[in-house]
């Protein structure tokens, strides 16, 4: 509370028609005590305490009913509010919509929809790596030099074979799974 | 705070003297004496005759930091209290706002309670956010983040 009426006195400062910290006193010429909040809220009403006393609107599913209207009164609201006051089966659905709408911003269904952002976000991430992944392939091709001939499959199979012959780690490793007898692995 | 605390031992208490009352807390079908008089008190709250726009929109911001779906019968209430204080969207939103708080299990609980505030909605020409097509989005807002 202490911090919004900060912030009031620091939007009154930029406001030339409003005298520094007017806001937080009580109304200047309105006889009524009530704080004049119109430089901030214009002729938006006020209809309630909404989250912690200051004219602000949000909306918020824990606080459904903000403490301003979000629309401003102007005649053609006022007129619809007219309506409002008889039977409201009288009101058409266009009307009972645009009275939702003066009062309130988004519904709940609007302000709870999931941002369809991650969608950018993950299709970015994807075409970044795939970048990368085509640098790596074109840095195989042009810039390496062929892998040593060590890594051809006779190489290797000749590495075994010799690690084989000598017996490495012969308890638990490689060369327990081979048959010395038969010359084959183990069964 | 306290009375936060006050309530949790009084429910621990509550529940160390009867197991079942357990299961029961909050359901629909049972209820235990505190139930039926926190139902009460809000019911009475908005059947006061001359109840105005700030307690309506009180009682329901009050009700929505409740851990629980309010009685059809407080929202009934709520709806007439609307009614005489001549505010339509706030009936409409307190519709909104009590789907809400149906949190993970909306597909059971609504329907009910559509069902049993149906004949206040009919007498009151009230309609339901489904009605408005309020269930899907309509409107798309730009983000402020993107302004500018």
């Amino acid at each position: 509370m202490a911090s919004r009426l900060a912030v009031f006195g620091i939007k009154g400062l930029r406001t030339p028609k409003v005298p520094a910290g007017a806001v937080a006193m009580s109304g200047h010429g309105h006889g009524s005590g009530a704080p004049d909040f119109s430089p901030i809220i214009g002729k938006r009403e006020v209809v309630g305490f909404g989250i912690n006393g200051a004219p602000t609107y949000g909306d918020r599913s824990d606080f459904p009913l903000p403490a301003i209207r979000w629309k401003e009164s102007t005649p053609d609201i006022l007129a619809l509010r007219k309506k409002e006051l008889g039977d409201w089966k009288n009101l058409s659905i266009e009307e009972k919509k645009a009275l939702y709408r003066a009062s309130f911003c988004q519904t709940f269904a609007e302000f709870q929809a999931t941002s369809p952002e991650w969608k950018q976000i993950v299709g970015v991430s994807l075409v970044v790596i795939s970048l990368g992944l085509w640098v790596y392939y074109g840095l195989v091709a042009f810039v390496y030099p062929p892998l040593p001939e060590t890594f051809s499959e006779e190489s290797r199979k000749a590495q075994l074979r010799r690690m084989l012959d000598l017996q490495t780690n012969p308890i638990q490793g490689i060369s327990s799974k081979w048959d010395y007898e038969k010359d084959e692995w183990k069964k | 705070m306290l009375r936060t605390s006050a309530v949790r031992i009084f429910s621990i208490a509550r529940v160390a003297a009867n197991p079942v009352a357990c299961n029961a807390e909050r359901c629909m079908s049972k209820h235990t004496v505190y139930d039926d008089a926190f139902d009460a008190r809000y019911e009475n709250y908005f059947n006061n005759k001359d109840i105005d726009g700030w307690q309506v929109r009180q009682g329901i911001n009050d009700l929505c930091g409740h851990d629980l779906v309010p009685e059809p019968k407080i929202i009934c209430a709520a709806l007439r209290a609307c009614r005489r204080v001549n505010d339509f969207a706030l009936a409409v939103r307190i519709i909104e706002a009590m789907k809400d708080k149906c949190g993970s299990r909306v597909k059971e609980i609504y329907p009910y309670i559509l069902q049993e505030i149906q004949p206040t909605l009919t007498e009151l020409g009230i309609s339901t956010p489904e009605e408005l097509g309020y269930d899907k989005p309509e409107l798309a807002l730009q983000s402020v983040d993107d302004m500018h």
